[in-house]
């Protein structure tokens, strides 16, 4: 609790930081003639902006090279260059992107020029004679859009260095942690193994501690580890036949599924262009709770399907375990959470948040369905482009 | 061959240099074990300078990723662009998995990736194989 405070307090002050150095925006006025030039500059005036004026569409896209723009207003009828097509050549430009023009007119009201302004990507439309009100309140809003969209840049950007600082703190510290863990696992077990005929019972089994709790740590190293590179390295999509992957993971749980009798269907899984790594931490995760939160009172049983859905593929993994209180519904995706003494059901409590974690990266997400005794089926989605020929 | 392999171990870590020379007490066929402790102490042993007059052109090298001074990146960096020394194996023996470490050591010329095992006899078993395969399946090219 006194972390999750730290945190937001720590938010606060960062998003006070990011709003303290706010910086004046700039409005951009095309017009060939002077006074109208003059006259908008007077009614924008009293706005916090700096305000940059254009006598023609050449002048105006020559201030895009130097300037980023909060708001232009663009004046339709002008001569060599009107205002449809400078606003077409302003597009063009990367500091352009999302930038709201708003057309300034005297020809008709009709729909017309309305809707063809509107196909350029103007946001907005003044006619002339100007109404000096309403030009300043619109002129506002965009500007106060504009300022709330430049602070939340300057928070993201602060929140993502210290992610990154985060995930290669966790990678270094897993890195240079499993180190000393090796070191105390294979002396401990070369000590088992040179001494255990001077050692007596209780020696040993001090010994067996020392051992078996090296292995557990490792095993955790391991977790953080696989949970800090979902995120650091890069996600390559190629295409992966997921039956492929089921036979691999299966091939993995080979000891247990012989020892527990687990039955595991799975048929037609589909070919996907995803990333192999996703598709493989999933059902190694999602396989290896199914196999493990058991009574051991009957045997596994697993089944594991994907449904096509809307934009992409729906996967299940349903099982016949103890099942969750779907009060847990969140917390069994926490890192380090976990709902169970490690006598019961060992485990990190890592995997299934590196399962939400690479899911969500890749734009889906991952849930449950569960009661208590009467199994549970972890579902997840996997968003496909329509490009990607799916179905291969 | 009757003349002893030469080996050349560059690790920092003490417990893993103690494991290596406790490993080729039994390996065969017998080694002759060097061990320096960094990338720039092994370019001293190398060249047979500072400390190291006298001493044996390795034909196999196992070398750690993680040192101080100088790193196995930029200890292969070294040896691979030099004429007489690029021509000796470098297996890299770390406890690094991660892809990007072991693409790295490819991308360096490294002749094989092994990660260090967990357990003591998994490690010792791991240098075995390693100096059976090249003593005895694999061909070491002659060095002077």
């Amino acid at each position: 609790m006194a972390q999750a405070l730290r945190a937001e307090d720590f938010f606060q002050a960062q998003m006070r930081q990011a709003s303290g150095q706010e910086v004046t925006p700039n409005i951009l006025i095309v017009d060939d003639r002077k006074e109208n030039l003059l006259a908008t500059e007077k009614v924008l005036r009293p706005l916090y902006a700096n305000i940059f004026k254009a006598a023609s569409g050449n002048e105006a896209l020559s201030l895009l090279l130097r300037h980023r723009f909060a708001v232009v207003l663009l004046d339709v009828q002008m001569p060599e260059m009107d205002g449809f097509e400078t606003a077409m050549l302003m597009q063009e430009h990367e500091s352009m992107h999302g930038v709201p023009i708003i057309f300034v007119t005297a020809i008709s009201k009709e729909e017309k020029y309305a809707s063809q302004a509107a196909e350029i990507g103007a946001v907005d439309y003044i006619f002339k004679p100007i109404n000096p009100d309403i030009l300043k309140s619109k002129v506002k809003v965009y500007l106060d859009i504009y300022m709330q969209h430049e602070q939340i840049m300057k928070l993201n950007a602060v929140l993502q260095q210290s992610n990154e600082e985060l995930e290669r703190f966790a990678y270094i510290c897993s890195h240079d942690m499993q180190e000393p863990v090796r070191m105390m696992n294979s002396y401990a077990g070369l000590l088992e193994e040179q001494s255990a005929n001077v050692l007596d019972a209780e020696s040993r089994k001090y010994l067996h501690q020392i051992i078996s709790n090296a292995q557990r740590m490792q095993k955790m190293i391991q977790d953080i580890l696989t949970f800090s590179r979902v995120g650091r390295e890069e996600i390559k999509a190629e295409r992966v036949d997921v039956n492929d992957i089921a036979r691999e993971v299966l091939a993995e749980f080979e000891d247990v599924i012989k020892k527990t009798g687990a039955h595991i269907h799975y048929n037609d899984l589909p070919v996907l262009q995803t990333s192999p790594t996703l598709m493989r931490v999933l059902l190694q995760n999602l396989v290896g709770n199914a196999l493990k939160f058991q009574d051991g009172r009957q045997p596994p049983e697993i089944t594991v399907s994907a449904e096509r859905v809307e934009n992409g593929w729906r996967f299940a993994v349903r099982d016949n375990g103890i099942g969750i209180d779907p009060r847990f519904h969140d917390r069994i995706f926490t890192i380090f959470q976990r709902l169970h003494r490690k006598e019961d059901y060992p485990g990190t409590g890592i995997g299934l948040s590196t399962c939400r974690k690479f899911i969500r990266l890749c734009g889906g997400d991952i849930w449950f369905e569960s009661a208590p005794g009467q199994g549970a089926t972890f579902f997840f989605n996997l968003p496909q482009g329509a490009s990607h020929d799916d179905t291969l | 061959m009757t003349i002893p392999f030469e080996i050349l171990l560059i690790e920092d870590n003490e417990g893993d240099v103690e494991m290596t020379r406790r490993a080729f007490r039994d390996i065969q066929p017998a080694c002759n074990l060097s061990v320096v402790n960094d990338g720039a102490e092994a370019l001293d042993f190398l060249n047979k300078q500072k400390n190291f007059d006298g001493a044996p052109t390795p034909s196999l090298m196992l070398l750690d990723l993680n040192m101080p001074r100088m790193g196995g990146l930029e200890f292969l960096e070294n040896v691979k662009t030099d004429a007489a020394l690029k021509v000796v194996p470098v297996v890299m023996f770390t406890s690094s998995q991660s892809p990007g470490d072991i693409r790295n050591c490819y991308d360096h010329h490294a002749s094989a990736y092994v990660v260090k095992p967990f357990s003591g006899k998994e490690f010792t078993k791991a240098l075995q194989d390693i100096v059976h395969f090249w003593t005895s399946l694999g061909q070491l090219p002659q060095v002077v």
